[in-house]
This record gives C-alpha cells, sequence and structure tokens, in this order.
C-alpha cells in the first residue's frame, strides 16, 4: 500500500488540487494503464482501511495532523472500493457479460467517496485546496451517474414488453442515479457558497462557481433547465463573494456561456448576448466544440438584437454552424423569404433540439425587412427641381402598396393584398420600417429621413 | 431477442478490448462512441486557466459580423427583376 500511494503523496505535497483530483480518478492514466489495477492489489476488504492507516502515518514525505490524516484514510478506502467495482467492471466487460449491475455498483460506490469526501471537507479536516479536488470527483460521479442511468434504462427497453407496459418504461426513472448524483451536488454547493471564513484566500467560495457548473450540466442533462435559475439567484444574492474576474477562466466562461443560455431560453436576449459574447471572447481558442456551442446560441442572439448576420469567417469556426446558420443567413440577405421558410423547415429538428427554433423563426423579419428595402430601392428618386443639385436627391417615398406585394409574390410568397398590408403594419410597430399606411391611396408613405432604420437610407 | 442484441454488444466492446491488449480499465467515461450524441453538452476544458492570448481576444472581433442586408447591388436578378416587374405595375 505504501507503494501504491507513494503517487499520492506526490500530489498532495504540491499542495495543489490538480494533482491530486488526477490520483483520484476513475480512469488510469495513458502513462501508466495497469495504476488502478495496481492500487487494487494493494490491499484487500478486510485490511484496507488498516493499510491505508498504516501508509499514511508512516510515510516520510506527507506530513498532515491525525485528523486530516484520518478524513484521507476515509477518503483513500472509499477510492480503493470504487477502483475495486470499476475493475470488477473491467473484468465483465472482458467476458462479455458487463451489464447494470456493475455500473450501478460502480455508481453507488462512487457516491460514497464522494459522500465521505463532502463529510470531511464540512468538518473542516481538509485543507481548503481540496474543494477543487472534491469538484473533479463530483464531475466524475455526474458521468457515471449518466452512463449508470444509460445502462439501466437500455437494460429495461431490453427487457420483455408486454402490452401496457410502454407507458410505464417512457414514465418510469429514466435519470434516477444522476438525479440522486444532483442532490450531492447540491450540498457541495451550500458548503461552498456557505463558507464563513473571512480570510478569501482560504475560503470554500472559490468553488462556488465550478460547482454551480457542474449544477447546470446536470440540470439540462436531466431536462430540469428551470432548477439552474435556484443556482444563480443564489449566487447573485451571495453579496460577498470574490470578484468575478478572478476566478480561473474554466469556470468563468462555463458560467457566462450557461447564463447567457438560461437568459436566452427566457428570451431575454440582450442579457444572454452580454453572457455570451463575454463566454465567447475569454473562451479557450483550441476548444472547438464549446466555441461553437457559444456561437450557436449567440447568433440567433444578435440576429435579435442587432439585426446582424454572422460572416463567412465566423461561420467557418465549426462545419456545424454553416450547415446550421449558412442557409438562413443568405436568405436573410436576399430577403428570400421563400428561401428563409424552406431553410428553417430543414433545420427544424435540430433547431427545436438546440432550442433556438423559436428564435430564429423571429428573424424572419429581418429577412422580410430586406426584401422590402429592395422595393424602396427599386423605387428610384424623385424627379429634381429646378436649382436642386444631385446631392439633393431623395428617394421615392411614397411606394404603392401593389409593389410590395408584387415583390412577396415574386419571391414566391402567397399573399393576399390584405396580408401585405398586415405584413407591412408588423413590420412598422416593430421599428424595422419608418412610415405610415394610406388605405384610401393605396400607399405606403415613408419617412424621408430613415425609411429602413439603421440600414443606411 | 434485444436480450441477444444487448449480448453481441458487450461481445463487440470486449472483442475491441482485447485487441488493444492492455489494462486499460474499461472507459466508464469517454466513450467516443455515444459522444455522436454528447455533443450537446458544453466540455470541460482540459485547463482551469489559459492566458489572455489563448482566448479569441487577440483575433478581435472585428469581421465576425455584418449587416444583414446586401449591398446595394444593382446589377442583381432579384433586383432587376423587381425593377421590371414594378415598371409593368407602374403603367
Amino acid at each position: 500500500m505504501q507503494v501504491a500511494l507513494e503517487p499520492f503523496y506526490e500530489a498532495y505535497a504540491s499542495g495543489l488540487s490538480v494533482p491530486v483530483a488526477e490520483f483520484l480518478s476513475p480512469i488510469a492514466p495513458a502513462h501508466n494503464p495497469g495504476r488502478l489495477y495496481d492500487f487494487y492489489r494493494a490491499s484487500n476488504d478486510d485490511k484496507l482501511e488498516g493499510d491505508v492507516r498504516y501508509a499514511l502515518k508512516y510515510n516520510k514525505s506527507t506530513r498532515m495532523t491525525n485528523r486530516e490524516s484520518g478524513a484521507w484514510v476515509d477518503i483513500l478506502s472509499g477510492y480503493w472500493r470504487a477502483v475495486k467495482e470499476i475493475i470488477k467492471a473491467d473484468e465483465a466487460a472482458n467476458q462479455g457479460r458487463l451489464g447494470e449491475r456493475q455500473y450501478v455498483a460502480v455508481y453507488d460506490a462512487w457516491k460514497d467517496l464522494t459522500s465521505t469526501f463532502i463529510k470531511h471537507m464540512s468538518s473542516g479536516l481538509l485543507p481548503t485546496w481540496a474543494i477543487f479536488t472534491l469538484y473533479f470527483t463530483a464531475n466524475h460521479l455526474r458521468k457515471i451517474a449518466i452512463r449508470a442511468d444509460e445502462q439501466l434504462s437500455k437494460s429495461k427497453s431490453a427487457a420483455p414488453t408486454t402490452g401496457y407496459s410502454d407507458d410505464i418504461v417512457s414514465t418510469g426513472p429514466q435519470n434516477q442515479k444522476l438525479e440522486e448524483a444532483a442532490r450531492v451536488f447540491n450540498r457541495i454547493f451550500a458548503l461552498c457558497l456557505g463558507d464563513r471564513n473571512p480570510d478569501m484566500a482560504d475560503s470554500r467560495k472559490w468553488g462556488v462557481y465550478c460547482i454551480a457548473n457542474l449544477q447546470f450540466k446536470t440540470y439540462f442533462k436531466l431536462k430540469a433547465i428551470s432548477l439552474s435559475k435556484n443556482v444563480v439567484r443564489s449566487i447573485e444574492a451571495q453579496s460577498d463573494l470574490p470578484a468575478f474576474g478572478l476566478y480561473p477562466r474554466a469556470h468563468r466562461v462555463t458560467y457566462k456561456y450557461y447564463l447567457g443560455v438560461l437568459s436566452f431560453l427566457q428570451e431575454d436576449y440582450k442579457k444572454a448576448e452580454s453572457s455570451l459574447q463575454e463566454a465567447w471572447e475569454t473562451c479557450w481558442s483550441p476548444s472547438q466544440q464549446n466555441k461553437s456551442l457559444i456561437l450557436t446560441y449567440l447568433i440567433p442572439c444578435r440576429l435579435i438584437t442587432q439585426h446582424q448576420v454572422p460572416t463567412a469567417a465566423l461561420l467557418a469556426e465549426a462545419p456545424r454552424l454553416e450547415r446550421y446558420f449558412g442557409p438562413l443567413v443568405s436568405c436573410i440577405k436576399r430577403g428570400d423569404l421563400t428561401g428563409f421558410d424552406k431553410a428553417l423547415a430543414d433545420g427544424e429538428p435540430e433547431f427545436v433540439r438546440r432550442r433556438i427554433f423559436l428564435t430564429l423563426e423571429r428573424s424572419r423579419d429581418i429577412a422580410l425587412r430586406n426584401l422590402l428595402r429592395k422595393v424602396y430601392l427599386a423605387g428610384g428618386f424623385e424627379d429634381l427641381k429646378e436649382g436642386q443639385s444631385e446631392k439633393d436627391r431623395i428617394r421615392k417615398s411614397r411606394v404603392p402598396l401593389a409593389h410590395f406585394a408584387a415583390a412577396l409574390r415574386m419571391g414566391g410568397q402567397v399573399v393576399e393584398d390584405d396580408e401585405v398590408e398586415c405584413l407591412l403594419a408588423n413590420q412598422i410597430y416593430k421599428g424595422l420600417m419608418k412610415g405610415y399606411i394610406s388605405r384610401e391611396h393605396a400607399m405606403v408613405v415613408l419617412n424621408k429621413k430613415g425609411a429602413f432604420p439603421n440600414t443606411g437610407i | 431477442m434485444s436480450g441477444s442484441a444487448q449480448g453481441s454488444n458487450d461481445m463487440k466492446k470486449a472483442v475491441v478490448n482485447d485487441s488493444k491488449n492492455t489494462e486499460q480499465p474499461l472507459a466508464l467515461e469517454k466513450k467516443p462512441t455515444t459522444q455522436l450524441e454528447e455533443d450537446d453538452e458544453f466540455e470541460d476544458f482540459p485547463v482551469e486557466d489559459w492566458a489572455e492570448e489563448e482566448t479569441q481576444i487577440p483575433a478581435g472581433n472585428t469581421h465576425l459580423w455584418e449587416e444583414s442586408w446586401d449591398d446595394d447591388d444593382t446589377n442583381e436578378d432579384f433586383a432587376v427583376q423587381l425593377r421590371e416587374e414594378l415598371k409593368k405595375l407602374g403603367k
């Protein structure tokens, strides 16, 4: 056991959370694929705690108080038991009989480890940096829970079905383990947020955002997104957190991303845009997946708040983005409503899954605006009056309704005249077009200055 | 039926494991096969913090967004067609 714990001592001596977390990992490091197995072989169920206690007490490199040492004995023993289950699951996999039982056993053991860790963290026996090690442990719990749930629902659906069991399966606990894990994460979050130590250098408050992110990921996975709002509210009500900018970027970017998506789903696009913009700017540039996720929400936001579209360069950031938004964007720019409707319908399943469908649908207004704008431009200029020069030329501001109707029909839209009027009224109401409709003359009278605000005419 | 399909999947997994011939514990996480459906999730960053040079800021935010309307290209097919159409209406 002494030898097996050698990497732990080294990690602990660094006084850093990550090396210790790397030791307490459910996956063996690439450079030492047999490490879990070796660790498992270093003890057995009966002698475990004695072995670990003895090893911690008599090793030469690590100094800790007896009480702290006791806490680590519990944690390392918990880890050993989890490793044992992982190895059993591994062996089962090699024999082709890996099933739900093994997954659940790994989950249970890992959950025990996490709970033990929380217990000692909250009693203050462990150094403060260990809160981040706990975060990694909890993150593993999340992933293990997801795998266990997948396995459980798989074996459930593989079970012989009787006539009425379809209903039962669909309403049954699909995410039982992850839901359970979510409650564990709540406890860690409270543990971080509620640290009363006035010395910020030694506060668990530094763990607030990474645990919050863990909760967001869990709630999104559970499709219980609204629970995330409680997390945000708790953080916003906590006045004595360290300045946000002092947290590591990984915590900040993830937090801002989820905050942005939450605002997005509440249709608060201004707020969503600023959070997502911040996440975008701070994001680690090699992280393709995360950048593309941020943009998946930032692009629809920007369409709504600023009527701006992404450039080809931005869409090229990820092939997925081009596939999602490329056709829509070019239809918006052309004012091609029929093409827009088709692109929206083509992407619908994907857009709905990403929860951006309704927002994208709203950008049809911009495509329409661009079409109407073209009609206005095509109308040309008023003739020059005497004494006027080229620079005094003004565009014809009175445009027959029939012109707009013709443009819409040319673009493939089937619209009655009344509908055209309705569309125009809407554009005026939304401030996309300035002017009024004169029904008497079947004319639209546009503002001489800024008929289509912020579009340069 | 589905039970046996399950079994054969597991067999495949076992075969893959064997062919690698390592003691590498079964990947309880990060199974590449599940990543296609998992790509909804915001990934854990492999590092906790990074320098500003490694963010998007150095690239700047110019050229990322543009106005939503096309530059007034009068030769564009649609515009030409439209003018023709409107001319007809004008008469």
